[in-house]
C-alpha cells in the first residue's frame, strides 16, 4: 500500500520523465481478431452477447456492426464492418491513461482498462483511432472489451466470437491470421487478408490487431 | 451451400431493414433515411435548426441527429455557437473525483499536467484544447476544425455523409474521409497534427528527442529547439487559422521547449508523423530527403491564413 511519501515520489518520478515516449509492452503472442466483411450477415448477435456478457446499458457498445450499403442502381452493394477494441500492438489509448487503468497483457498482449481505477477523463476515447473505448453517461467512466480475458484464460473464445452464427468473426495469434496459417472459419482458402478496410483509421497508426476478408467496395487501393 | 444461405439470409434481412427503415426508422421524423438521406445529405432540403441555446431538451434528439448541420455542406458553415446550441454537455464535462476503486483523481498526473504549459486539475479533453489558457493562447480551434460530419445510423462515411454515388465528401487535401469508421473524426487529419511521432533523425539528429535536449537547453537558453531553429533553420511556421502563430513565437522564445515539443513528438500517441506541408524558406536545400518526399508545399487551402 503507497504511503503519502511514495505518492511523492510518483509524482516526482513522472515529472522528470515528463518529455519521453512511453514503452510499448511486446507482447509474447499478440492475439487479434479476423472478421469476414462479406460473409457476415450483420446479425449482431456478437454485439448482443458482448452486451450481455458485459451488462452493459442502452449506449456504449464494445462491439459494432456496421452495415455499409451504397452504389447507384443497379450497381449496389452491402457488406458489414464488424470492430471492437483492436487489441494494438501500440495502443494510443494506453499512455493517455493517468492513473494506469489500461494495461497490455505480457502473454497475449490483450489491451484491458480496469474501469474501477478509471476517472472518465475520457482521453483514451480521444485517443483511440477506432472509437473503441466507450463512455458511460451514467457511472462517468470508460469502459472497453478486453476480449472476454477470462474466457480466454479457461481456454475459450470470446463471447463474440462464440456467438457468431455464420462464424464469420473469429480470434487467433495476429501474425498467423495475417499469414493465413491460422486455421479459422473466418477466411476461406482462397480468400485474402487485409489490415484495412475503406474508411476505417489508418492503421500504421498504432498497428491494430485485426485482419478482414474484405468486400470488393471496401478495398483499400 | 453457404453463399446461398448467406445471400437468402442477408437479402432478407436488407430487405427487413429497408421495410424498418421506412416504417419506425429515421423516415418517420419527417427526416431522411437511408438512400434518401443520402441525397439529402448532398442536398439539404432543410435550413438547419437554429440553436437553441438553454434548450437542448426541447429538441428531439432521433430527429436532431438527422439534422442538415450534421452532414455536408451545412456543417462547413456551422458556427461554434451553433454546434454548442444543443451540445452545451461538452463544456460541462469534467473528470470524476475519484475512480469507483476510490482513486482520487488529485492523486494521480495526467502527462499534461508534468508540461510547463499547463497548471491545474485535470480537466475534459475539449476545455483542455479549446478553452484552456494556454489553447487559448496558441491555438485557435473550432468544432468543425475536426467534426467534419457524421452518420447517426451507421458511424461510416459510407452511407449518409456521401453524394450519394458513393464517393466521400470531404475537406482535406489528402482525399482522407471526413470522418472513420465508429470515430467521429478523422485521426490522421485532426490528431495526428499534435500526437504524432516527431523523429529526431529527420533532423539528422541520433537518438530522441528528450535526452537530445538535454545538450542543447540551459537557464538561459531553455527552449533546445530554438538552438537550431531560431535563425538556422528558419521555417516558414505555424501559418493556418487554427493557429495563433506569433503567439506561438512568442511563447516559445521565453518559454521552455515544452511550448514546441506540446505538439512536435512530446505527446506522441501514434507511431507515424503527419505529413506538414514544406513552405520554401530561405536557404532552403535544394535536395529533398526522404521522409519529406510528396509532401505538399502549402496547407490546406481552407486553413490558409488570409496574409498568404
Amino acid at each position: 500500500m503507497a504511503n503519502t511519501v511514495d505518492k511523492a515520489k510518483i509524482k516526482e518520478a513522472a515529472q522528470a520523465k515528463k518529455r519521453e515516449t512511453y514503452v510499448p509492452v511486446v507482447p509474447d503472442m499478440q492475439l487479434g481478431f479476423i472478421h469476414n466483411n462479406v460473409d457476415c450477415i450483420g446479425c449482431r448477435a456478437c454485439e448482443i452477447a458482448c452486451k450481455d456478457k458485459n451488462g452493459l446499458p442502452p449506449g456504449p457498445r464494445f462491439r459494432r456492426v456496421q452495415y455499409v450499403e451504397g452504389g447507384t442502381y443497379p450497381e449496389v452493394y452491402a457488406y458489414k464492418i464488424n470492430m471492437s477494441c483492436n487489441h494494438c500492438a501500440e495502443p494510443a489509448c494506453l499512455p493517455t491513461c493517468p492513473t494506469g487503468a489500461i494495461f497490455k497483457r505480457q502473454k497475449d498482449g490483450i489491451v484491458d482498462i480496469d474501469s474501477t481505477l478509471c476517472i472518465g477523463c475520457r482521453r483514451c476515447e480521444a485517443a483511440c483511432p477506432f472509437g473503441a473505448p466507450q463512455y458511460n453517461p451514467e457511472l462517468n467512466i470508460v469502459q472497453k472489451c478486453n476480449m472476454c480475458v477470462d474466457e480466454i484464460d479457461a481456454g475459450r473464445k470470446p463471447y463474440c466470437v462464440m456467438g457468431c452464427m455464420m462464424r464469420v468473426l473469429d480470434i487467433g495469434p495476429i501474425d498467423k491470421l495475417r499469414d493465413g496459417t491460422h486455421e479459422t472459419k473466418a477466411r476461406a482458402p482462397h480468400e485474402s487478408i487485409v489490415r484495412q478496410v475503406k474508411n476505417m483509421a489508418d492503421p500504421e497508426l498504432t498497428n491494430p490487431s485485426i485482419v478482414f476478408v474484405a468486400h470488393s467496395k471496401g478495398r483499400v487501393k | 451451400m453457404r453463399s446461398a444461405l448467406v445471400i437468402s439470409v442477408a437479402s432478407g434481412l436488407f430487405l427487413a431493414i429497408a421495410a424498418l427503415n421506412g416504417a419506425i426508422g429515421p423516415g418517420s421524423f419527417g427526416a431522411p433515411g437511408g438512400a434518401q438521406a443520402a441525397e439529402t445529405a448532398q442536398k439539404p432540403a432543410a435550413k438547419p435548426v437554429a440553436a437553441k441555446p438553454g434548450d437542448p431538451a426541447a429538441v428531439d434528439y432521433l430527429r436532431a441527429q438527422w439534422n442538415p448541420i450534421h452532414f455536408k455542406p451545412a456543417i462547413d458553415k456551422a458556427t461554434d455557437a451553433d454546434c454548442l446550441g444543443c451540445h452545451q454537455e461538452i463544456g460541462k464535462a469534467k473528470p470524476r473525483d475519484a475512480s469507483p476503486a476510490g482513486v482520487k483523481a488529485a492523486d494521480t498526473q495526467a502527462w499534461y499536467q508534468t508540461l510547463d504549459t499547463y497548471e491545474g486539475a485535470q480537466a475534459d479533453f475539449h476545455w483542455r484544447h479549446i478553452s484552456s489558457p494556454f489553447a487559448k493562447q496558441v491555438m485557435n480551434l473550432s468544432c468543425t476544425f475536426c467534426h467534419q460530419g457524421n452518420d447517426p445510423r451507421e458511424e461510416s462515411p459510407h452511407v449518409t455523409a456521401t453524394d450519394g454515388k458513393g464517393a466521400i465528401q470531404t475537406a482535406w487535401e489528402r482525399n482522407e474521409p471526413p470522418f472513420t469508421l465508429r470515430k467521429m473524426v478523422n485521426p490522421s487529419e485532426t490528431c495526428l497534427r499534435c500526437h504524432g511521432a516527431f523523429p529526431a533523425t529527420s533532423m539528422g539528429l541520433e537518438g530522441k528527442w528528450h535526452e537530445l535536449r538535454e545538450g542543447m537547453e540551459s537557464p538561459d537558453a531553455p527552449n533546445g529547439c530554438l538552438t537550431c531553429h531560431a535563425d538556422q533553420f528558419r521555417l516558414v511556421r505555424h501559418q493556418v487559422n487554427y493557429l495563433r502563430p506569433d503567439a506561438i513565437e512568442k511563447l516559445a522564445a521565453a518559454g521552455s521547449s515544452d511550448t514546441c515539443f506540446g505538439c512536435h513528438g512530446g505527446r506522441a500517441w501514434y507511431r507515424i508523423s503527419y505529413p506538414y506541408p514544406r513552405h520554401d524558406w530561405k536557404d532552403m536545400p535544394t535536395e529533398i530527403p526522404d521522409w519529406a518526399k510528396d509532401r505538399p508545399k502549402q496547407s490546406d487551402a481552407r486553413f490558409l491564413t488570409k496574409t498568404k
